[in-house]
């Protein structure tokens, strides 16, 4: 019976006042998000209107910018905080909404393709950010959860990776400082880069899904230099982080023989656990759209709806990057990661371009 | 078993954030697929 004994629980009208506590939040998020919208729509119309060439710049960098702002400048209240940590659930359900854009075949070719230059650049990269980080003297965990982070799946990643390895708090707040700090740089250099190199539509969202580090920052690079980008890193970026569970299982293994972390019990509920569910959602949504049960009608105003849980995403990457707090937590995983995530960026550059050359795309 | 001791009552599943926004999706995919919200401007 003793199990059945249950820890005190909130009283019931807690649920509400959490749901309360989520508003103004995602009212920012949304608010910002709109804005970036119109402003796009406005600034092109009196473009045209006066007949002055304007770059075109879209509502996912208005949006960013606008949040960077906002969080740098003025700072983020605390009433806000808890709406926009729920960045990451809009990016979540848009990616499972975004399932009725592929056709399972779609997914099958593509994924195919993307697993091969996944498999390619998770060795690549933890072997390459497991070797600087030894030569730049850092802590070996510190290590670990950068290496993870680089090539896998970013913040989720070290979170997973901290827990499996009993890695400590400094370390995972460095290696996750780290990360986000480079994949704001990503999201404003790599579509230049892109656009500088001619990449195709394919390519870059392969390229960006392959080397820009977390799922958000991956989808607004691919969102920045096309819609059919942002698909195919979205893609990419879904199929890196379906292997995030052998990426940590390993690792749990590999510290636990050192005796610096727990055993892993049932490696299949441990992978179990791991993996991101909204992989299966996606897929899902996908088999949904191939077998004709949604109309076409349908399937656009799914893809719409995903489209609005992604600008309430790019709302809070703007809001979530705190470039003063990044500071805070030192220079070396920085330099670590910096030196990194250029190498990766080159190499999976290369390997794309020559897939690219190979597969016709 | 209203007398139930309600230090013996099964607490609801915990869902991850992962499993929240599939369910979320999903069910907002059953409501545009059965004509609840027939569309979804942008």
């Amino acid at each position: 019976m003793a199990a059945a004994i249950a820890l005190p629980q909130d009283p019931p009208s807690s649920v509400s006042t959490k749901f309360l506590r989520l508003l103004p939040g995602l009212a920012l998020l949304f608010a910002i998000g709109f804005a970036g919208k119109l402003l796009e729509k406005n600034i092109n119309a009196y473009a045209k209107g006066h007949h002055l060439a304007v770059p075109n710049i879209e509502y996912v960098l208005w949006a960013i910018l606008i949040g960077l702002v906002i969080s740098n400048v003025f700072g983020l209240a605390e009433i806000f905080k808890p709406g926009v940590a729920t960045y990451e659930f809009w990016l979540k359900a848009g990616i499972v909404l975004l399932g009725s854009r592929f056709l399972l075949g779609d997914v099958w070719k593509l994924g195919g393709v993307s697993l091969l230059l996944v498999a390619i650049e998770i060795a690549g990269s933890l072997a390459f950010m497991t070797f600087l980080g030894q030569a730049f003297g850092l802590r070996p965990k510190l290590t670990t959860l950068l290496a993870v982070g680089s090539a896998v799946c970013g913040v989720s990643a070290i979170i997973a990776t901290k827990g499996a390895i009993d890695a400590d708090e400094q370390d995972s707040s460095f290696a996750i400082a780290a990360i986000l700090a480079l994949g704001a740089i990503a999201l404003f250099t790599f579509p230049l880069i892109g656009h500088a190199l001619h990449l195709s539509d394919h390519a870059y969202g392969v390229w960006a899904g392959l080397a820009v580090d977390n799922t958000a920052e991956a989808a607004a690079a691919g969102a920045l230099y096309s819609d059919a980008a942002a698909k195919l890193a979205i893609l990419t970026k879904t199929t890196r982080n379906a292997l995030i569970g052998f990426v940590v299982l390993g690792y749990a293994i590999h510290w636990a023989r050192k005796g610096e972390a727990h055993a892993v019990g049932h490696k299949a509920a441990f992978l179990w656990q791991k993996f991101p569910k909204f992989v299966l959602g996606f897929l899902l949504i996908s088999l949904l759209a191939t077998v004709g049960f949604f109309t076409k009608v349908q399937n656009t105003a799914l893809a719409n709806l995903s489209r609005w849980a992604f600008l309430l995403t790019f709302a809070g990457v703007g809001l979530r990057t705190n470039f003063r707090e990044m500071r805070k937590q030192g220079l070396r995983p920085f330099v670590v990661g910096f030196i990194g995530e250029i190498a990766i960026a080159l190499f999976t550059l290369v390997l794309v371009i020559v897939t690219g050359h190979l597969f016709g795309f | 078993m209203s007398e139930q001791p309600q230090a013996e009552r099964k607490s609801t599943p915990e869902f991850s954030l992962d499993t929240w926004a599939v369910l979320v999706a999903l069910f907002a995919a059953a409501l545009i697929r059965f004509g609840l919200i027939p569309r979804v401007p942008w």
